[in-house]
């Protein structure tokens, strides 16, 4: 029997305990100042995304005009900064339609969330699944899956993306799986390039001589050890997600209309630009606050998680 | 149907052999001439107007070997309102229809009715890049380059047979955002811009570097079912969203001023109107109890279709979409708003493929017969569906009746008919306007909608460009019913008759003098001599023979178009020729 000595990878020994793992991860990434801002942004935004219901002061779709007697894009009304107290208070305003803007950015917070996790989700479920195959058993497979991948990162995703919505329908689904498939190959390829090193790694050729199953291997060695730059891939990837779900929607093929979503509000009063520009300006930070939150998180969660970068 | 297409085919023949030729202004240089010449009509045109009669003569121009081509029905069962057009000599065509037509001034006038040279029609087979793109025509104006999605510009017609035009070149441009149309005009990029934005009325009427002109609301906005698509095959289903709808809370909150909630199809200021009968009154409760005896008790989920382009009569259409489906809410009825391309809306709804959409019409011309026969008449689109025979029988004795009393009493009836089988809810008149640098001078608002750019000067500058809500779909306007297209087109391309400026009236355009018989079927017009189109090649009767049964001929290879539709023609004189 030959006497096996198998040097530890380090990133193997940093992640073996998946306890020590979190503590760590965490005790890292509040070190980073810029990190825990985008943390507590992210945390108010879902705050406001699960309580969006008990927090808003109207539905955000009920039209005002009738019951209320406001006027279309009335500007913001507060009574505690001098708005007459007869007047009913709409702290962002009154929309083209004559609904509270307050209220559809909080319900337009749930759908911007919901979709570009959702949308992240999906792609690195098969990303993962893509890169893993391709990167673990190499050959024809790993040619034909990434040439696959190749074909999708051909065309400007924005642009893949309106296609697929024009194919299959407008709507906020069709838009979540637009963004979906062509974030794919993103994912595809970041897995694949760590099970590129991580299969070479002396542990994976232990477990193989050991005679560990393949997919046993697949998802309890090259996987696990695989995650890092996955994990803020996916981060940095949902803010791209809520900018494309956005723009989709921007362009009338994402959330329909009367759904509140911020891109579809920004569409809506693009020309009252400067007659009531507050109905372009608070969507506007909406959509800023999201894409900034999962940009800071994910640029501190690779920080944290690369340790390369405390040195 | 023999002597149709024996006619057709000399028609033709001549033509190829015309062009064989040298066209038409070698064959006005020609002498010997026995083609016959109806007495008639040219006792009819002396009769009407000296000059025409002495215009040719000095021009020297008199019918030489000038072969005046036709087209002829057969009958008038075919069930149009032409029966012939005939080029009785060189400046001479005559009309006949089946019946009279107190419209029919107004008809002639209206842009797609251009004239095109028909050697250009020959060769182009009535459609194509050539026609569609870069059209010829007699106009103070002549297309240099259309560069598709960005702008459009025009020359002056340095042989133009009226006013040479003021600015050498005109520019057409186009925008979708009211707010980038008036960054344009504030910024001086642009000399004009139509329908400025709701809000931007105060803006523009504040700043004495422009000028606001404000337009006439001689239009209609409605909602549009198509009664071959369950739920709206039930007529109680259309009177329930009539009830349903709240259209005073549309123009209170999304219409600028001087905008009226419509009473009827028809606008106030138009010939027809009556002000008997009103619509229905906003009874939501009503509307629910409809839908459930209809047998929606809780109600139906369809989908409604618009173009997100302005127009006067819808100045902010996704917001109006987004406010019927509220309201529509508010009785059970869930509307999923699909909004399309502006063109693949319009061809859809011609060809009745949308259940419920939003679309409105803005005058042509001053008379009944523009709004009520070309949307619900016998030569209507299916944009409705199938056609209400009473309300089309109205409206075939209305536009044939000369006393206006009796016109009215037909028209009030066909109304009231509108009410019962509500193919359409009106909602309003738009108001809207236009607005110019305040240097320019006879700056326009039509309320056709047809601004004529070679009178206005842009203070001096050899440039005036304007900015519209949206890019032409083609300049071949036989075959577009789209405003954006005609505009364009009209300025290149002239009718017969024209409307005056700013205005509604009938005056001459192509056509010097014209004259109708007693009967009021046979309708002469005597050609204005020495025109020439933008090609250099003559204009005369023949042009005018062609360019019309292109349109009228189902049969001829010219019957083509972009899509061959010719949608105008159909609706304003009832059917189309040898159509199968």
């Amino acid at each position: 029997m030959t006497d096996l000595t198998v040097d530890i990878n380090p990133l193997e020994v940093s992640q073996s305990s998946s306890g020590g793992l979190g503590i760590n991860l965490v005790k890292e990434l509040f070190r980073k100042r810029a990190a825990v801002v985008g943390a507590v942004m992210l945390g108010i935004l879902v705050f406001i995304a699960l309580f969006a219901p008990l927090i808003s002061p109207y539905d955000p779709t009920e039209v005002l005009l009738s019951t209320e007697g406001v006027q279309p894009r009335e500007s913001p009304c507060i009574h505690i900064l001098g708005c007459d107290s007869e007047q009913p208070q709409h702290i962002l305003g009154i929309d083209g339609n004559g609904r509270d803007v307050l209220s559809r950015i909080f319900y337009g917070a749930r759908v911007s969330l919901t979709a570009g996790v959702a949308a992240v989700t999906f792609a690195v479920l098969v990303g993962v699944v893509v890169g893993l195959i391709a990167g673990f058993f190499g050959g024809w497979i790993d040619n034909v899956l990434m040439r696959l991948m190749d074909v999708l990162l051909a065309f400007p995703s924005l642009l893949l993306a309106i296609f697929i919505v024009t194919v299959f329908g407008r709507g906020l689904t069709n838009a979540v799986l637009a963004i979906t498939v062509v974030t794919i190959p993103g994912y595809a390829r970041v897995v694949r390039s760590s099970v590129l090193t991580v299969r070479e790694s002396d542990f994976v050729k232990a477990d193989r001589v050991l005679g560990v199953s393949t997919f046993r291997l697949l998802t309890r060695r090259i996987l696990p050890n695989s995650l890092t730059p996955l994990v803020v891939q996916a981060t940095l990837g949902i803010a791209s997600a809520v900018l494309e779900i956005a723009a989709l929607s921007f362009l009338g093929l994402g959330v329909q209309p009367p759904q509140a979503e911020w891109g579809s509000m920004l569409a809506s009063e693009r020309n009252q630009v400067f007659t009531a520009p507050h109905l372009v300006f608070f969507p506007g930070i909406a959509i800023m606050w999201n894409v900034l939150a999962f940009n800071l998180l994910g640029d501190g969660l690779r920080d944290a998680m690369d340790p390369r970068l405390n040195r | 149907m023999k002597s149709t297409k024996a006619l057709l085919a000399i028609l033709f023949a001549l033509s190829f052999v015309a062009a064989a030729c040298g066209g038409s202004d070698e064959a006005a240089d020609g002498t010997a001439d026995d083609s016959a010449v109806t007495d008639d009509s040219a006792d009819d045109s002396s009769a009407d107007d000296s000059s025409a009669d002495d215009s040719s003569t000095d021009d020297g121009a008199a019918p030489s070997d000038f072969e005046g081509m036709s087209l002829a029905a057969e009958s008038c069962d075919y069930g149009g309102e032409l029966k012939s057009i005939t080029a009785v000599d060189e400046l001479t065509v005559q009309f006949e229809l089946c019946f009279p037509d107190v419209a029919f001034e107004s008809k002639v006038a209206f842009s797609a009715f251009g004239i095109h040279p028909s050697e250009v029609l020959e060769a182009t087979g009535g459609t194509g890049t050539e026609l569609l793109e870069s059209p010829v025509g007699t106009g103070p104006y002549q297309v240099a380059q259309w560069e598709r999605g960005n702008q459009l510009v025009y020359t002056a017609n340095p042989n133009y047979w009226g006013e040479p035009a003021n600015a050498e070149t005109l520019v057409f441009r186009w925008s979708e955002e009211s707010a980038q149309r008036l960054v344009e005009l504030q910024s001086g990029q642009v000399d004009g811009i139509d329908n400025p934005g709701r809000d931007d009325f105060e803006v523009i009427a504040a700043d004495s570097d422009l000028q606001l002109l404000e337009r006439e609301g001689t239009n209609i906005f409605y909602v549009g079912f198509n009664n071959t698509f369950p739920p709206f095959d039930n007529e109680q289903v259309r009177q329930a969203m009539a009830l349903g709808l709240d259209r005073q809370r549309l123009v209170d909150n999304f219409y600028p001023p001087g905008s009226k909630v419509a009473d009827q199809f028809l606008p106030s200021s138009i010939f027809g109107y009556t002000p008997e009968p009103t619509w229905y009154d906003y009874d939501p409760e009503a509307a629910k109890e409809l839908l459930a005896e209809a047998g929606y008790p809780d109600g139906f989920e369809v989908t409604v279709s618009y173009r997100n382009v302005v127009r006067s009569y819808l100045p902010d259409p996704a917001t109006v979409a987004t406010d019927i489906q509220a309201q529509m809410a508010d009785i059970g009825v869930t509307l999923n708003i699909e909004e399309m391309e502006s063109g693949a809306f319009l061809d859809a709804s011609d060809a009745g493929e949308l259940p419920m959409y939003l679309l409105g019409w803005g005058a042509d011309y001053p008379d009944a017969t523009n709004f009520l026969d070309f949307h619900f008449g016998i030569g209507a689109s299916d944009q409705f569906g199938e056609k209400f025979s009473d309300i089309t029988d109205l409206l075939s004795e209305a536009g044939q009746v000369v006393d206006a009393d009796t016109r009215l009493d037909l028209y009030e009836q066909a109304t009231e008919a509108l009410k019962t089988h509500v193919p359409m809810i009106p909602v309003a008149h738009g108001g809207s306007g236009t607005a110019f640098r305040a240097d320019v001078t006879n700056a326009q608002a039509s309320p056709l909608g047809n601004e004529v750019f070679a009178v206005m000067d842009p203070g001096g500058r050899d440039t005036i460009v304007w900015m519209q809500n949206a890019e032409p779909i083609s300049l071949y306007c036989a075959d577009e019913t789209d405003g954006e297209s005609l505009r364009a087109c009209e300025q290149v391309n002239e009718s017969l008759l024209a409307y005056e400026v700013g205005g509604t009236a009938v005056q001459p355009a192509l056509a010097e003098t014209w004259s109708a018989d007693d009967t009021g079927t046979i309708w002469t017009f005597n050609l204005r001599p020495g025109v020439t189109f933008h090609d250099g090649s003559a204009f005369d009767a023949n042009d005018v023979v062609t360019t019309w049964s292109a349109q009228w001929d189902a049969s001829s290879p010219l019957h083509t178009g972009r899509d061959g539709n010719f949608t105008y023609f159909n609706a304003d004189f009832g059917a189309f020729l040898n159509a199968e």
